[in-house]
């Protein structure tokens, strides 16, 4: 076709036939597709223990998830360091940022991003789970249905603690320095219990695990109450685990909880990386 | 986004950038400064060194002349800039007019080369505030700060860095003329102020004295511990008197 400017393109037709060879490249475009699904296939595995038992569904009566560090350093400090939790299963996906959990029947190394699941073993009703590996937009669905579809629904109550940058937290007002980290909450409307804080103002959102895990249990009608812990530190911090401590009160109703931890044993779970990092005085 | 990416107003006034700088600063560890009658004192909140890291070689006071000294909070390499062209132009001013600066000209030197890189197109503000303090040609004790965005103020007692509102609160509180009666009192101020947001005690405080006519001095351990105990007696004391009292 000739330009307004003199010069002459060759342009490709986009009338479409139906030809056998078309059928070809569909059918290499659903190879394609098949393939990239079933690499981003969330798999849960659990113990054997507990996959026998899944023939019908897990009881549960109480599941708590922590999506990131610090939170799950929380949980790792206050809940289950004591000894009487078991680890029961993990889930394992691929996606760009989550890349070393290909390997799907061995359970992820200490210290890996990973998306772990506990049982107390004096009360099997409470499962706990700590996610710290990041799950695609594409995975969430999956990662939900896949979990809550091992639950039974009845009598089942969520609690989800989430950390959040404070630098996402949107309000018409200044935050002070004195204020970071803090909490907020937010609640299915099947959630009768009062929220230990106060609740995530508008126009803040939620997004990825934790918005997943909150819209399913609205759609499944489960009590479920989440608590988003603004912060403004990269890495897992002792002051921003502190801040959960007001979960530990609907914990504790359930399984028996460290009361009092020293300040040493929070830091084990903080990465220390003021000491390598020079780049503040 | 434009008013992030560089030094421009947004549409209802704020420079982001010298905000988000302040921001920074924060993430430094804190710093104070007190005015004292014959005496200034400047505490530090020492951080974590790196086991095999030269220890003196991480400094948050640093002197820019026999009289002026001044500590600060923020990125670490800013300070090392800012803190070189300090220097320069306290000789640089001795050579010209023969006389040492006196504290405010150095601090309205920083605090100009501060502003210039809040005007300047494609250069970040300095991540920095300092503490200035020194004596002046004519005895008086001086204390100033600055800030990213270039301003700078006297002041009889500030703090800057992470906890710096909660030590300046303190400070409103217990900076009276009683407290600042002596040297050593000052001196002791300023602990106690920095005691009520260093973890681990007197381990972690670093600080420094420059008297009328000396130069600086760092305190030792030995004489900070001495101090940190004179300090927790004063307090069990208080205390007990309070107990009786009620």
């Amino acid at each position: 076709m000739a330009t307004f400017f003199g010069e002459v393109l060759s342009v490709y037709s986009r009338a479409v036939e139906e030809d056998d060879e078309d059928l070809d490249d569909e059918n290499e475009d659903e190879q394609i597709h098949r393939a990239i699904e079933e690499k981003r296939e969330v798999h849960i595995a659990w113990c054997p223990e507990v996959a026998q038992s899944l023939e019908g569904k897990l009881q549960c009566s109480e599941l708590i998830i922590a999506v990131g560090t610090n939170a799950a350093g929380f949980l790792s400090a206050y809940v289950l360091n004591t000894e009487s939790w078991d680890a029961v299963g993990h889930a394992s996906l691929w996606n760009e940022r989550s890349r070393g959990s290909s390997r799907q029947s061995i359970a992820p190394l200490p210290g890996e991003p990973a998306c772990l699941f506990y049982r107390h073993r004096d009360n099997p009703a409470v499962l706990v789970c700590q996610s710290t590996c990041y799950i695609a937009e594409d995975q969430l669905f999956q990662w939900t249905e896949k979990v809550f579809g091992c639950l039974q629904k009845r009598g089942l109550s969520v609690m989800v603690l989430s950390d959040s940058p404070v630098a996402e937290y949107k309000t018409p007002d200044y935050l002070y320095g004195s204020a970071v980290p803090f909490l907020r909450s937010l609640k299915s409307s099947a959630s009768k219990s009062q929220a230990l804080c106060p609740a995530l103002e508008q126009p803040n959102i939620l997004t990825g695990l934790p918005a997943a895990v909150l819209s399913h249990c609205q759609v499944h009608q489960i009590p479920a109450v989440l608590y988003q812990c603004y912060t403004d530190v990269i890495s897992p911090d002792s002051i921003t685990m502190e801040t959960y401590k007001p979960a530990l009160l609907c914990l504790s109703k359930l399984v028996k909880l460290e009361p009092c931890l020293s300040a040493d044993v929070l830091r084990k779970f903080a990465i220390i990386t003021e000491a390598q990092s020079n780049l503040y005085t | 986004i434009y008013d992030r990416a560089i030094t421009v107003f947004s549409p209802d006034g704020h420079l982001f950038q010298v905000e988000y700088a302040q921001e920074a600063v924060k993430k430094g560890s804190t710093a104070v400064g007190i005015r004292g009658k014959d005496i200034v004192v400047l505490g530090v909140e020492k951080k974590s060194v790196a086991k095999l890291q030269e220890e003196r070689t991480v400094r948050k006071i640093c002197t820019l002349d026999d009289h002026v000294c001044m500590a600060f909070a923020g990125l670490t390499a800013d300070a090392r800039i800012v803190i070189n062209r300090a220097r320069v132009e306290c000789q640089s001013h001795r050579l010209t007019v023969e006389d040492p600066v006196t504290v405010e000209y150095i601090t309205r030197h920083i605090a100009t080369l501060k502003q210039r890189y809040t005007q300047s197109n494609g250069r970040r503000p300095f991540g920095i505030s300092a503490l200035i303090v020194g004596f002046d040609c004519d005895g008086t004790p001086r204390l100033y700060q600055t800030d990213p965005s270039g301003t700078y103020h006297a002041w009889k007692a500030n703090a800057i860095g992470r906890s710096a509102k909660t030590v300046r609160e303190f400070l409103e509180k217990n900076y009276t003329d009683e407290a600042i009666a002596t040297d050593n009192e000052s001196i002791k101020l300023a602990i106690k102020a920095l005691l009520e947001v260093v973890q681990s005690g007197g381990k972690n405080i670093e600080l420094a004295v420059i008297r009328r006519n000396q130069p600086l001095k760092l305190l030792e351990s030995k004489e900070l511990e001495t101090l940190v105990t004179e300090i927790e007696k004063e307090d069990e004391a208080e205390k007990k008197k309070q107990k009786k009292s009620t």
